[in-house]
């Protein structure tokens, strides 16, 4: 456990300019007007940074350290859960005690969106949480399949889908339906569920991947 | 320990590595001899687990390793290997929380040894001082194979020097399996224990250093007293003169006569006449 623990230290160091660029957007973003986007949705900038990192800066350099590939899979779901954990947390916060102060327009902050506060904000901030980790695996795995024709594939099948599914209403209705499993979903159990259960598939996939990749 | 059974690698059309079998069985230290371009840094990366192969078998402590095995004891560093760039102390701090056995005194006395600045950053270093960090780093991994590809490429001769009795030094306080590739032939003899040599993606010789200290010879003459000599011996090359002959040989040297020239051959002139290449011409 201590290698892994290492590696998750090192992850989240060599992770500095995605909590840099993402503080940065939180503390500078302004919004006008009666509606207003609460500067709490900007922290989700980090989970979509941070797999940029992990996979194409972090990955070589910690196998020439004499790291194992075991250790690096490990290191990067812990890092997954952990960054997970505190964007969860502090845009809870964020909502908890800053969005309150623009009393008089109305603030959107996607915990309301996705029906999440509706749980109360313990459950929903685990929720959020969920969702998270489910988004950075997501990505972890398709960008180190960037390298492959199956990446590639991947990509066109994932914008096919989107471009098909959306102009056709039967196929729009799925889609949607599919979002709102994942993420508009007010039923805290089965969203939990789902993301867990999405998250454990793409991480197995994940570990094909890294099991295929070569330096 | 390390076992390679008809291991071939091929490039789309182009095969690196053919067919090839190879056992190493006892610790020591390994020289791979090779041209550009001969296939090293291929078997190198591929008994790493840094690229499959397309046929054959690669096993390491009778782990077959391939990409998929995550985890595979073998430490391996190129020569132009990218680290996090940060002062050269945290480096060595890292790999030795990332490596389970790091031997971290190790890696501080060579520091120190090669007057490494611990503060100075790696991309700020040379290129010499770069491939140094990455050899401590490998080295102290303390990794049942330990897989060096050119490491002294930007190393001065002091340095060079260093790095042998670095090598020697690691060799001895761990004895494991450690191969080192390098085209400087020479300076290695005293401190490697046996040698692979690879040409065009085939093992043409694999023995001890001994071995060819007392078995490669040149043996000049006349034509006739040298194919005399010569007969039913192992011959590995040939240059003629007129009718001067000079026989290389890989065997037990003909006795002394008037009429010949024995003598020992380098291990370089081994290596030109192993691989059968001489000015660019194939003999």
């Amino acid at each position: 456990m201590t290698v892994i623990f290492a590696i998750v230290k090192r992850l989240l160091a060599s992770n500095i300019i995605s909590f840099i660029l993402t503080a940065l957007v939180v503390l500078c973003a302004t919004s006008s007007g009666n509606v207003v986007l609460s500067n709490g949705n900007y922290t989700w900038l980090l989970a979509v940074l941070t797999p940029f990192f992990f996979v194409f800066y972090d990955f070589s350099k910690l196998m020439h350290l004499g790291a194992s590939k075991k250790d690096y899979f490990l290191g990067c779901l812990i890092s997954y859960g952990f960054l997970a954990f505190c964007i969860s947390l502090i845009n809870t916060i964020i909502h908890l005690l800053i969005d309150p102060i623009y009393s008089a327009q109305t603030v959107i902050n996607l915990m309301d969106v996705c029906k999440w506060t509706e749980n109360g904000m313990i459950v929903a901030a685990l929720q959020q949480m969920f969702f998270l980790l489910l988004v950075m695996i997501f990505l972890h795995v398709l960008l180190s399949m960037q390298a492959y024709w199956y990446g590639w594939l991947t990509d066109a099948v994932l914008v096919a889908i989107i471009c098909v599914f959306t102009p056709i209403a039967p196929l729009r209705a799925i889609l949607a339906g599919f979002f709102q499993i994942i993420m508009l979903n007010g039923n805290a159990v089965l969203h939990i569920c789902i993301c867990l259960l999405l998250s454990s598939a793409l991480s197995l996939g994940g570990l094909a991947v890294l099991k295929r990749k070569s330096l | 320990m390390i076992e390679l059974r008809q291991v071939t690698k091929q490039y789309g059309q182009a095969t690196v590595l053919k067919n090839i079998t190879l056992s190493m069985d006892e610790p020591g230290i390994y020289c791979l001899l090779g041209r550009n371009g001969a296939g090293k840094t291929t078997l190198l990366k591929s008994i790493a687990g840094y690229q499959n192969i397309t046929s054959g078998m690669i096993q390491v402590d009778g782990k077959t390793i391939t990409t998929s095995t995550l985890d595979t004891g073998v430490s391996y560093i190129e020569n132009f290997a990218k680290h996090f760039n940060l002062p050269v102390r945290k480096l060595i701090q890292i790999a030795s929380e990332v490596n389970p056995n790091y031997d971290f005194d190790f890696a501080s006395e060579m520091m120190e040894r090669f007057e490494l600045d611990g503060k100075k950053k790696f991309n700020h270093l040379s290129l010499g001082m770069k491939t140094m960090v990455s050899t401590i780093i490998c080295l102290a991994s303390n990794k049942k194979v330990i897989l060096l590809d050119e490491p002294v490429l930007g190393f001065d001769a002091i340095m060079r020097v260093e790095f042998y009795n670095m090598l020697t030094e690691s060799f001895q306080k761990h004895p494991r399996i450690i191969i080192v590739s390098t085209h400087i032939i020479e300076e290695i003899a005293k401190t490697i224990q046996k040698l692979i040599i690879i040409d065009l993606g085939s093992i043409r010789f694999f023995d001890t250093l001994q071995s060819v200290e007392t078995k490669a010879f040149r043996i000049s003459g006349l034509q006739k007293d040298v194919e005399a000599a010569t007969r039913n011996l192992n011959i590995i090359g040939q240059d003629r003169v007129g009718d001067l002959v000079t026989c290389y040989i890989f065997d037990n040297p003909p006795k002394q006569t008037a009429s010949l020239e024995i003598h020992p051959l380098s291990l370089q002139d081994f290596f030109i006449q192993m691989v059968g290449h001489k000015g660019g011409v194939k003999k």
